[in-house]
């Protein structure tokens, strides 16, 4: 099965094409721009938009924008190429990166997505790691101090583990089925003070 | 075929239109009822309906014109000005489909879009004309002298928008959030002029609706519950009377100035049954047109430049003109 897999939940957004199980190859950029990685994957691949056949798309929880991104450039793709989609979550993606560590995802105004038992958000000073717990992901670089301090242990910042990689995406994903199904996890009501008029 | 596709605000909106500009279908499905509860558009709400509807909304354009994306040629998407998150959006989609199929990509201008409604069949408007685009969130004079391209901006509002004062008025007045069409409906039974609302003159062409509204509080303060539920259709009459006659008097005062011989107007306030009529000489967008659809963007699209595969595959949206 040839999967296109794409992350845009955070900060880097990450694409993959999977064919049964071999990476074809993996890109990184931003959210904006995810579909030029896309389309650079199936051209060095020399596959055709037509081959595809599921879609492996990153649902958060992350940027709200950033999620929101990537689910309507997987719905747009659904619509035109009549393939399924499958939503991985951007937590287990990380997870699935990094055997046995625990995902942190910022979430910004202070806080932190994590997958205790189920994903949650919360603040980093109210994440009480066992001593010895690997954490990954942008929030347990931004918030290193905290986290170090409470006995956890962090790659450096520069290490890879720290990002979601798609490839993760495309092993994760299950239930391939119609694009609208897949929703997105915020995880927070939005905002309703700020109105625009 | 030209799919269009609009999320700038609390619309979220799909049409098809053919090459010679007639539409073939105009889906608009409306949040208002979303934000009501709140007095306005909350951005997060909005981007987050957009996101649950802008696929059903394009593949309903698509059901109700009889065709398939196999017949489309072309996709226009609003990319700006509007809320930067809605706008992302339909933006992603838009690229998405338009990536898919190999299509060329426009990236339509909002308020351009409003003055492309006019170009629609049956009866479409040849430039050059003078544009007043009167919305939620612009109140422009235009110059317009052709199809394509940026039109001069004669004039504009220094503050408020004019549907933005419609929207504070009925606020004021106890309608529902937007209440432009509302306030313009029991205007109908009132004496427009029971009270006399000034208008603040600025000097130009521009426009400042920001004092009326004050003065529409003061009136509404002077009155008991009982007595302003009785004057609200006068109240109401008479805060649309100010509102239109300056409308009215900065866009003849702009025509003369530039010798214009044709007036058009668009935008959600175009839809105000006394400003069409105000304005009798001039052209109004039809009345499905005036507030956010897609057929206006998909309009724009059929005049604009289309970017090709691949240069619109990192297109990004923009939240305001500057
Ligand atoms: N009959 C009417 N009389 C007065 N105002 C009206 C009427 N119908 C709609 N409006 C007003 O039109 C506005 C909506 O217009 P439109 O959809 O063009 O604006 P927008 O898209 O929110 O703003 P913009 O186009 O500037 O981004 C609202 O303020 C609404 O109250
Ligand atoms: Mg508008």
């Amino acid at each position: 099965m040839l999967i296109l897999a794409f992350d845009t939940a955070t900060d880097v957004a990450t694409s993959a094409l999977v064919s049964d199980g071999e990476v074809l190859g993996e890109r990184r950029s931003r959210a904006v721009t995810v579909l030029e990685d896309i389309d650079a994957l199936l051209r060095q691949a020399g596959a055709h938009t037509r081959e595809l056949e599921g879609i492996a798309v990153g649902i958060g929880p992350g940027s709200f924008t950033g999620v929101r991104i990537g689910l309507a450039t997987a719905r747009g793709l659904a619509l035109a190429l009549g393939v399924p989609v499958a939503g991985v979550s951007t937590l287990d993606a990380l997870a699935a990166g990094a055997l046995g560590a625990l995902p942190v995802v910022d979430a910004r105004r202070g806080e932190v997505f994590v997958l205790e038992d189920e994903p949650r958000v919360l603040a980093p000073a109210e994440l009480r790691p066992s001593p010895g717990t690997l954490c990954v992901g942008s929030g347990a670089v931004r918030y290193r101090s905290v986290l170090e301090a409470a006995g956890a242990e962090i790659p450096a910042d520069q290490d890879e583990r720290h990002v979601p990689r798609a490839r993760f995406h495309a092993q994760l994903a299950r239930d391939f089925g119609p694009a609208e199904a897949v929703e997105p996890m915020y995880l927070r009501v939005p905002d309703a003070d700020k109105t625009r008029k | 075929m030209i799919l269009g596709i609009e999320t700038s605000c609390d619309e979220t909106a799909a049409a098809v239109i053919t090459p010679d500009g007639r539409i073939l279908s105009n889906v608009v499905s409306s949040q208002a009822d979303l934000h009501a509860r709140y007095g306005g558009v909350v951005p997060e709400v909005a981007s987050r309906r957009h996101l649950e509807l802008v696929t059903p909304v394009v593949q309903e354009a698509l059901r109700d014109s009889g065709t398939t994306l196999d017949d489309v040629d072309l996709v226009g998407v609003t990319a700006g000005p509007g809320l930067i998150g809605a706008l992302l959006v339909g933006v992603a989609a838009a690229k998405a489909i338009a990536w898919a199929r190999r299509l060329p990509l426009a990236a339509v201008d909002h308020l351009q879009g409003h003055v492309a409604s006019l170009y629609l069949e049956p009866d479409p408007v040849e430039p050059p004309f003078l544009c007043l685009l009167a919305s939620g969130g612009h109140t422009m004079l235009l110059d317009v002298q052709e199809r394509n391209g940026k039109p001069r901006v004669l004039g504009a509002t220094l503050d408020d928008a004019a549907g933005e004062a419609f929207d504070k008025g009925a606020r004021l007045l106890g309608f529902g959030y937007p209440g432009g069409a509302e306030l313009d409906h029991v205007a109908r039974n009132g004496d427009p002029s029971a009270y006399a609302f000034p208008v603040a003159r600025v000097p130009g062409l521009d426009f400042s609706f920001s004092g009326l509204k004050t003065a529409l509080l003061y009136a509404v303060r002077k009155l008991t519950a009982e007595e302003g539920e009785r004057r609200r259709a006068d109240l109401a009459a008479s805060y649309q009377r100010a509102i239109v006659r300056a409308l009215v008097e900065r866009t003849r005062q702009a025509a003369e100035q530039i010798g214009a011989t044709r007036i058009a107007v668009v935008g959600g306030v175009a839809a105000n049954s006394e400003l069409r009529a105000a304005l009798a000489e001039a052209r109004a967008a039809p009345l499905a047109l005036c507030t956010d659809n897609a057929a206006m963007i998909a309009s724009a699209a059929r005049f604009s430049n289309p970017i090709h595969y691949p240069g619109y595959l990192g297109l990004d949206a923009y939240a305001s003109t500057a």
